[in-house]
């Protein structure tokens, strides 16, 4: 029989943390308290690639590894935009994905923001002007920020998650 | 290697003739030979080719190349070391080969979209980067077309839509899938035709995200193409930069300096260990196996973080520069990656002991998504998707370029084709490009990283072994500009290799079939 004292006394099976990031960590929990606050402990993001060169997707993605662990701060990459109350747009937004764009947007439930992460998806880029393309997020619907960068770093699209709640308080 | 020796010239001349020869060949600066055809023989030709197990790798057209002819389509055909180029001027219409070379078929609509060439015979007409709100008639990469800002309908009528194709049976119903998908990935439409739960069919639709890569490229200086040629696939862009500087310091005659080459083989290399490690833990997540999947993405984050201590992207970008690299590295960060690499062997050991002794792992990649070795040449599929079902292909070992011939890596072969296949392929291979690395740091010479050359005009084709497989590249400078620039990533050919491989297969298993193979859709849809 396991004996419960055992269990508690006995040396514990995790590992150390490798890296602790200290910026990461100072913004993380500035944003848990504003989550906390505004969107009563979850914040659900959807996120929409309208024409990147997948860096951008990569980066986000990366804000999943162990190392930033963003769940742990109360955000959560959601499988619909119905659920969503953020939508982080990459990429310069092409005349094939426009239509698909614009129905993930009106999908989502009011209200409801736009954040264009990415130089592409702030302005269009090197493809601004070009046949392929409208331009930034911004020519389809309305966007309340944008984080530049070719890609930005995950410390930089938290950062700018950070604004966003700030400028949502 | 001499003209008689290469098989490609001998498989011309035995359907052309001996006699016929020289003023028609022309060798390219990276071996591959141009071969001027006239219209009666292109049947034959291409039939022959076909006989002798030569691979249709490309297929393009350019306008004003030639005095004779509005357009020329350069079929590009590979058969181990040699590359043949047939040269073929036309005027607007051409004859299909999508029945012998089925990989010709996306080529051939591309050339159709780009230019508007009618391919007589061809069973698929469908427009393929121009989706349905372009409109008729647009054609963006002739060059009477300026590139600009153009209008496309907001809507697309229920009769307009894209025609699948559709299988029809008791109990088939379809699912469509994207081009929005649940997770943070990039967009394409798969249409499935299950039948209870195995799949029966899949057609993939891609080219939502074509942002005219190569029209774009057009009339820039080769100085400003290298940040494009960065955008084709971002995780690719160490060897989209190497392909294109490649190409155009061929053409100009551009001596590359010995360190040069080593510090791009080291990036080439480490650019390749960053994205198997992203598909393995890709793998893993998709299998519901997330301890073994932390174990490569923390590997992973460090390697990015490895990267940007080098160079100042997390992407190896703004590194390759034409004639060698825009920055050196300093012996004290080479033995400090010397050192990360060492400890990251050991500790990517030991996740791989723990995923593959995992029984319930093991189970989910076993005899999943089997890529059947007689699809590899039909359809060109390249990179550890072929090397995982027993094809001989790595650019690096059939053309090598730089100093790969001196630092080969080892061919890295399975038979079995499923998804098990290309987890242990890659693992292998990460080990490998490790093992370069170290090699690499202790040889690398002393030196200039940078030789300056004027440009000169000209045009060639260049290879390059990317994570995913063989990228090909072709520039046709002209005055000093780009006038064309024909990229094709390793994953044109290997999204076509999906189709075949999920049948048979569950709905479910989908995910971690299309990971293993990791395609790129923004290197496919440029």
């Amino acid at each position: 029989m396991v004996n419960a004292l055992t269990c508690l006394l006995k040396k514990k099976v995790t590992e150390d943390i490798p890296v602790q990031d200290d910026e990461v960590e100072a913004i993380g929990r500035e944003i848990k308290t504003a989550i906390d606050g505004v969107f009563s402990r979850s914040l659900a993001i959807r996120e929409l690639d309208t024409g990147s060169d997948n860096t951008t997707e990569i980066e986000i993605n990366n804000l999943n590894n162990p190392f930033y662990d963003v769940e742990r701060f109360g955000i959560t990459f959601v499988a619909s935009p119905r659920h969503a109350d953020v939508l982080l747009v990459t990429g310069a937004v092409t005349h094939n994905m426009a239509i698909a764009a614009r129905k993930t947007y009106d999908a989502m439930p009011s209200p409801k923001f736009v954040v264009a992460v990415g130089d592409d998806a702030c302005t269009g880029g090197i493809f601004a002007g070009t046949y392929a393309v409208l331009g930034g997020a911004d020519k389809i619907f309305p966007v309340d920020l944008k984080i530049p960068g070719n890609p930005p770093t995950p410390v930089q699209i938290l950062a700018g998650l950070l604004v966003l709640m700030k400028k949502v308080q | 290697m001499t003209a008689a020796d290469d098989i490609g010239i001998r498989a011309v001349q035995e359907f052309l003739g001996k006699d016929a020869l020289p003023d028609r060949i022309r060798c390219g600066s990276n071996n591959e030979q141009y071969v001027l055809i006239e219209e009666p023989e292109f049947g034959t030709a291409v039939s022959h080719l076909a006989a002798n197990k030569f691979v249709l790798i490309s297929l393009f057209c350019c306008e004003d190349f030639s005095a004779k002819a509005a357009q020329t389509l350069f079929y590009v055909f590979e058969r181990r070391t040699s590359i043949l180029v047939l040269v073929r001027d036309i005027n607007g219409r051409a004859t299909t080969i999508a029945g012998i070379y089925p990989s010709a078929s996306w080529f051939e609509r591309e050339c159709r979209d780009g230019f508007g060439i009618e391919f007589e015979g061809a069973f698929d007409t469908r427009r393929l980067f121009l989706h349905e709100t372009y409109p008729e008639g647009f054609h963006p990469l002739k060059k009477s077309f300026r590139n600009a800002p153009i209008v496309t309908r907001d809507a697309v009528n229920p009769a307009d839509e894209y025609p699948f194709r559709e299988v029809k049976g008791e109990g088939v119903y379809q699912i469509p899938v994207g081009p929005v998908h649940a997770g943070i990935i990039e967009p394409g439409h798969f249409r499935f035709s299950v039948i209870g739960e195995t799949i029966f069919n899949l057609e993939c639709r891609m080219f939502y995200k074509h942002r005219g890569i190569e029209k774009l490229a057009e009339g820039k200086s080769p100085e400003d193409c290298i940040g494009i040629s960065q955008e084709v696939s971002g995780d690719e862009s160490v060897a989209n930069a190497t392909a294109f500087c490649m190409a155009v310091e061929q053409i100009s005659h551009m001596p590359v300096p010995e360190r040069a080459w080593y510090l791009r083989t080291i990036l080439l290399e480490l650019e390749r260990v960053c994205s198997h490690l992203g598909d393995q833990a890709g793998m893993l997540v998709d299998v519901a196996f997330p301890l073994g999947a932390s174990q490569f993405s923390v590997l992973r984050e460090e390697c990015f973080r490895e990267n940007d201590r080098l160079t100042g992207s997390r992407f190896l970008r703004g590194m390759v520069s034409l004639g060698g690299m825009n920055r050196d590295l300093s012996r004290a960060q080479l033995d400090e990656l010397d050192a990360f690499v060492h400890q990251l062997r050991n500790r990517y050991k030991i996740g791989l002991k723990i995923v593959l002794s995992t029984a319930s792992v093991i189970d989910r990649f076993a005899t999943t998504g089997v890529i059947r070795p007689a699809l590899l040449r039909p359809l060109n599929i390249t990179g550890p998707s072929a090397r995982a079902s027993g094809g001989k292909v790595d650019v690096r070992i059939n053309h090598p370029y730089g100093i790969y011939d001196r630092f080969a890596p080892h061919l890295q072969r399975l038979r079995d084709g499923d998804v098990l296949s290309r987890f242990t392929i890659k693992a292998s291979e990460i080990m490998d490009s490790l093992d370069l690395i170290e090699r690499l740091i202790a040889a690398i010479p002393e030196g200039e990283i940078r030789v300056g050359a004027p440009i000169c005009d000209g045009y060639t084709l260049t290879l390059v072994e990317s994570a995913r497989g063989q990228n090909l590249c072709w520039v046709w400078i002209r005055a000093g500009v780009i006038e064309r620039y024909k990229v094709r990533t390793a994953s044109f050919g290997n999204w076509l290799a999906i189709e075949h491989a999920v049948q048979g297969n569950i709905v479910p298993d989908f995910p971690v079939i299309n990971k293993s193979m990791n395609l790129s859709y923004a290197g496919t849809d440029l």
